[in-house]
């Protein structure tokens, strides 16, 4: 039995066809160049150059599919949320909170599977599609490039699980409904108040913690020998599942404070409030894109330095560094689109929730309206709120790929010249601009949906929704 | 403020009002020629079976929304011309509003709640203003409960923010749809004996639409309606009154006849 609309499960699909699609996408051309390198004259690969590419692709691919079940997660959290009342009912007339949560979590599975076999299908057309252009450019050789690989079950697999153990951590909410909600005429009297949270936030501080010793013993042995980075990148690894874990301490904070910062009017107080209305939704609408953000930043940040090194040791040996940098921009350019994937994906989760969140608000905006608030005030509002979280992603995003980045920066090229020396760490400006405009564009997009929505709607019908 | 009160001491006016849902065959009629004047300082109720179109009247004087055909007065304003922005303009200065339940934004405490339709207006309250707002507070006994979020009040807590809100800005009129439909019986005397000292005390002029004869014999005036037209207008309180029980045979044999 269905209890939802189905199209509160429209983004679990569109987020699981992203994913695998990316999936596809990514072995099949890795796939491709490895038959590519094998067969080149040069090169004569004996398969570690595509053993090496399959595994970074794998890496790009984990991240992906992380940052799609935390949307995916979130998205069925906000669904449930928002059909608290349906829930009760049932429960009241007698289904139990576990078949409840069954039916929701198939709801969610069914949408992994969809997305999926869409993600796949795309996936391979875009793959041969890319492949196509790349051999008529005479960039590869014409040769048989395997498409229908058994590769691309991975993905479809790896996607179809993750969505439904999102959806199932998602659900969880549904054991807190109780059939007395159907009756109680609070709205809103019970929030998403944190409990069970304890242990998670122990794991988070712990892993945090040792994670940045790690982090910081990595630099000190960098400052002597470049293995330094390999301690380093164990350390940031476990000190950012610690951020990701602890998301919940992070983010309403900086959320709160970037909507101080959005001023005092009316509009901007509701807005400020609204963004941090439910701190757990929040937090799991931002990190995805904290993630990605990070992510980028901080192989910018690395890359950077590299870079800076690397052009100051060229010009007093000319020559020894030709084309490096060249190099370095390529694989600062792939390696940021590459992740810049999991941001698309994180920005869909975001713009999604946007959405499903102002559609559960419709009885407040009426309250609202009739007291006073203009049409424009309203849109003012949700832009408001849009731009306070994609500006906090993207803040706390940077802020900490440039500090990661620069852990890495240190730890790698702390001997680089020879002797020990410190490196400063670097801002990436570029990539600032870039990122503002993101967030700027991001802001936009996310908006446009719910306000229009949110307007268009009369006081009178708006007062009378659920 | 006389100037926002008509010649004839009219705080809000309908003429020949009607209003349809719907066209063709499906249309539904909600209001059909309905003409009446709500006077300045009295506590008018609004009363008739479901689906007789109370809400709708009610939304329609109070600039929530907009009729088929007819004339709509707030003040010397004539409202049924005004766009949106002009008409929220209008609510939030001149007209307060207690609904049946969701009432308050949820995210804002008993205060900021109160003081939202200054804050809508871009204002802070005056010194008058804040002392008045000081003493409603006081005497709705929401003095200990400023800084607690709607859930974390009561039912009958929640409704008395909301009358609090809606007296705050001494609008032109307040309009009250089923206050007390979501109150138990005790609450709701509570609530029915507040709207009716603010009228009676500071001449609030408030019209409560309900469909319950107790609520409706706290009101000085009721007016009936069925099946969207005005079918009586009678004086409920004092001498020659109507109780509640004259109020809910009234009804009884209204519904019989129709
Ligand atoms: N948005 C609407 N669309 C169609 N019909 C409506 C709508 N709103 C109200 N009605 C109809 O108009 C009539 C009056 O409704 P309403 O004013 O809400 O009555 P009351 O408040 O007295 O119960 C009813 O028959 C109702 O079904
Ligand atoms: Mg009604």
């Amino acid at each position: 039995m269905r209890r939802g609309n189905a199209r509160d499960h429209r983004p679990t699909v569109i987020v699981a066809a992203l994913g695998s699609a990316f999936g596809v996408v990514l072995l099949l051309v890795t796939q491709s160049l490895g038959v590519a390198l094998a067969n080149d004259e040069f090169v004569r690969d004996s398969g570690s150059g595509a053993l090496l590419l399959s595994i970074v692709a794998l890496v790009f691919l984990v991240i992906a599919v992380y940052v799609g079940a935390v949307v995916t997660t979130n998205t069925v959290a906000t669904v449930i949320a928002g059909r608290t009342r349906t829930i009760a009912l049932v429960r009241l007339i007698g289904s139990s909170a576990k078949a409840e949560r069954r039916l929701v979590a198939a709801e969610g599975l069914r949408s992994g599977l969809i997305g999926s076999v869409i993600g796949v299908i795309a996936g391979v057309a875009i793959a041969a599609g890319a492949m196509r252009v790349a051999v008529v450019t005479g960039l590869v050789p014409e040769l048989d490039y395997p498409l229908l690989d058994p590769v691309i079950g991975l993905p479809f697999a790896m996607v179809v699980l993750t969505t439904w153990v999102a959806s199932w951590v998602g659900t969880r909410r549904v054991l807190d409904v109780t059939p007395l909600q159907a009756v109680s005429a609070a709205e809103e009297s019970r929030r998403e108040h944190a409990v069970r949270r304890t242990g998670r936030t122990a794991w988070a501080v712990v892993l945090f913690t040792i994670g940045t010793l790690l982090l910081a013993l990595g630099m000190i042995v960098g400052l002597f020998n470049p293995l330094g980075v390999l301690i380093g990148v164990v350390g940031g690894m476990l000190s950012f599942t610690g951020v990701v874990l602890g998301a919940e301490l992070v983010m309403p904070p900086a959320l709160r404070l970037v909507g101080r910062m959005l001023g005092r009017g009316p509009t901007a107080r509701l807005a400020a409030a609204n963004a941090v209305r439910y701190p757990e939704r929040s937090t799991r609408t931002t990190v995805g894109l904290v993630i990605a953000v990070t992510l980028v930043t901080m192989f910018a940040v690395t890359m950077e330095s590299f870079r800076a090194l690397a052009l100051a040791a060229a010009a007093e040996s000319p020559g020894s560094f030709a084309g490096m940098d060249e190099a370095l921009s390529v694989a600062v350019g792939v390696f940021s689109t590459l992740i810049g994937f999991s941001a698309v994906v994180a920005a869909t989760g975001m713009i999604n929730n946007l959405s499903l969140s102002v559609l559960q608000r419709q009885r407040e905006l009426g309250l609202l309206r009739a007291l006073g608030f203009t049409s424009s005030q309203v849109r003012g509002m949700i832009v408001a709120e849009a731009a306070q979280l994609s500006v906090t992603a993207v803040v706390v995003g940077l802020a900490l790929g440039i500090g990661y980045g620069w852990a890495g920066a240190q730890s790698l090229l702390g001997s680089f010249s020879g002797e020990p020396a410190i490196i400063a760490p670097t801002v990436p400006w570029a990539l600032v601009a870039v990122l503002a405009g993101v967030a700027a564009l991001l802001t936009l997009v996310a908006s446009i949906a719910p306000s229009h929505r949110a307007t268009r709607v009369t006081p009178v019908a708006a007062l009378a929704a659920n | 403020m006389a100037y926002n009160i008509t010649q004839d001491g009219f705080v809000a006016r309908v003429e020949n009002l009607s209003k349809s849902y719907g066209t063709g065959d499906g249309a539904v009629s909600a209001l059909t020629d309905v003409s009446i004047g709500l006077r300045h300082g009295e506590f008018t109720a609004i009363m008739g079976p479901s689906g007789s179109g109370k809400s709708t009247l009610m939304h329609i004087m109070a600039g929530l929304d907009s009729p088929t055909s007819g004339r709509a007065w707030l003040g010397d304003t004539e409202i049924s011309g005004l766009d949106d922005t002009q008409l929220t303009i209008l609510r939030r200065r001149r007209v307060g509003f207690v609904f049946q339940s969701f009432n308050l934004v949820p995210t804002l405490d008993v205060t900021s709640n109160i003081r939202l339709p200054f804050e809508l207006d871009g204002r802070r309250p005056s010194a008058g203003e804040s002392e008045w707002i000081d003493q409603l507070v006081q005497s709705l006994g929401l003095a200990a409960r400023l800084t607690h979020r709607p859930s974390e009040l009561s039912g009958g807590q929640q409704q008395r923010v909301a009358i609090a809100r809606a007296l705050a800005t001494s609008p032109n009129l307040i309009f009250a749809d089923e206050p007390t439909g979501n109150l138990d019986s005790r609450t709701s005397r509570e609530v029915l004996t507040l709207l009716a000292t603010a009228s009676r005390e500071y001449e609030q002029s408030i019209a409560m639409v309900t469909h319950d004869p107790i609520a409706a014999s706290y009101a000085d005036r009721i007016l009936f309606l069925a099946d969207g037209r005005v079918v009586d207008d009678v004086v409920s309180s004092g001498a020659g009154g109507m109780s509640a029980e004259e109020i809910s045979r009234y009804m009884l044999s209204a519904e019989a006849a129709a």
